[in-house]
């Protein structure tokens, strides 16, 4: 396989992960077991997401002073405020003062 | 954030006009990792134009980084392939939780939305509760295709721009915050606050799966706890 044939079938990958449930069980009813557990994919997802970014390649030595004040810094505006740019701009100051400063 | 009811139906101009907003304010954390993305791009050896068309084939951040940089350190095509695919796993998680959504869609709309359901799409779907089905489908293109523009062009600018700034600046920290903003706003209930606990526990344990691996089993663990949370309420 040529990079060109990589890029394809990894697009190709995606695109079906995506559509899989939304094409083949859209048409379907999903018993309520079902649907409450699917309620938990967005904070499970996003919680996991989180961590696994801010560790990087470098693993959890990366969670530093910085990195976890400036998480909470953004999860308490997003708490107090509607707007993810406060948030933005909350956790990336304080992450840039701790690490200015530690 | 503003759920909709299903007597109080928006305008479209205005379903467009929030989206949009929300797209825009989306979006700026995403810049950083654009920046990463022509650093992989400058690095893997392959061309600008080659790299660049990740994104529109693709259009997934995190499995075009995580195949070109494979591409690049050597690795076979097919498993930097496997790999990427791998990493986006867990669009599988949010096709099962927006299928509901398209019982009252059209067939060309299910066929054209998974196109654009990005992490950030999700969760914005999540927060906006759009009932009637015009709507959420109007909320649900304007966002995709929004990202997916502002994208198009962000990966292009990365490829000129990235390699010009400087790593200890920290710019791609900037990605984590924005997804610990849109999760505080998923989280309304102890059931929700358990999944996400655990979750990210869990995620903490298996950092050192290959390929990010551990995201799927912690992401569907979660998932698992606040479930039986949920039962264990009632």
């Amino acid at each position: 396989m040529t990079p060109v044939a990589a890029i394809l079938l990894t697009g190709l990958g995606t695109y079906l992960l995506r559509a899989v449930f939304i094409v083949t069980a859209s048409r379907r009813s999903l018993s309520p077991a079902v649907l409450s557990f699917l309620e938990y994919v967005g904070p499970a997802v996003m919680a996991a997401l989180v961590v696994s970014m801010t560790a990087g390649s470098a693993g959890l030595s990366q969670m530093k002073t910085p990195e976890l004040g400036g998480l909470c810094a953004a999860a308490v505006v997003a708490r107090y405020s509607s707007g993810h740019l406060y948030s933005l701009i909350a956790g990336m100051t304080v992450f840039w003062l701790l690490r200015a400063f530690l | 954030m503003n759920a909709q009811s299903d007597t109080q139906i928006p305008a479209d101009r205005e379903i467009i006009r929030d989206a949009l907003l929300a797209t825009l304010s989306l979006f700026i954390p995403v810049i950083p990792f654009t920046l990463v993305f022509g650093v992989v791009v400058a690095e893997s050896g392959l061309s600008a134009t080659l790299g660049w068309s990740s994104s529109p084939i693709i259009f997934s951040g995190a499995a075009q980084i995580t195949l070109l940089s494979l591409l690049g350190e050597g690795a076979s095509t097919a498993a930097a392939a496997t790999a990427a695919l791998i990493v986006g796993a867990r669009h599988l998680l949010y096709s099962a939780a927006v299928a509901p959504q398209f019982q009252h869609q059209p067939r060309w709309f299910r066929w054209l939305a998974p196109y654009v359901l990005i992490d950030q799409v999700f969760a914005l779907l999540k927060l906006h509760k759009h009932t009637d089905p015009r709507a959420y489908r109007l909320y649900y293109l304007a966002t995709g295709f929004g990202f997916w523009s502002l994208w198009m062009l962000f990966t292009a600018l990365g490829l000129i721009l990235g390699p010009t700034v400087p790593e200890s600046w920290g710019l791609a920290f900037a990605a984590p915050v924005m997804f610990v903003s849109l999760l505080v706003g998923m989280v309304d209930s102890r059931p929700k606050l358990v999944a996400a606990i655990v979750g990210a526990v869990l995620m903490a344990l298996l950092l050192g799966v290959p390929n990010r691996g551990g995201l799927m089993i912690a992401a569907l663990l979660g998932m698992a706890a606040g479930a039986v949370m949920e039962r264990w309420q009632r």
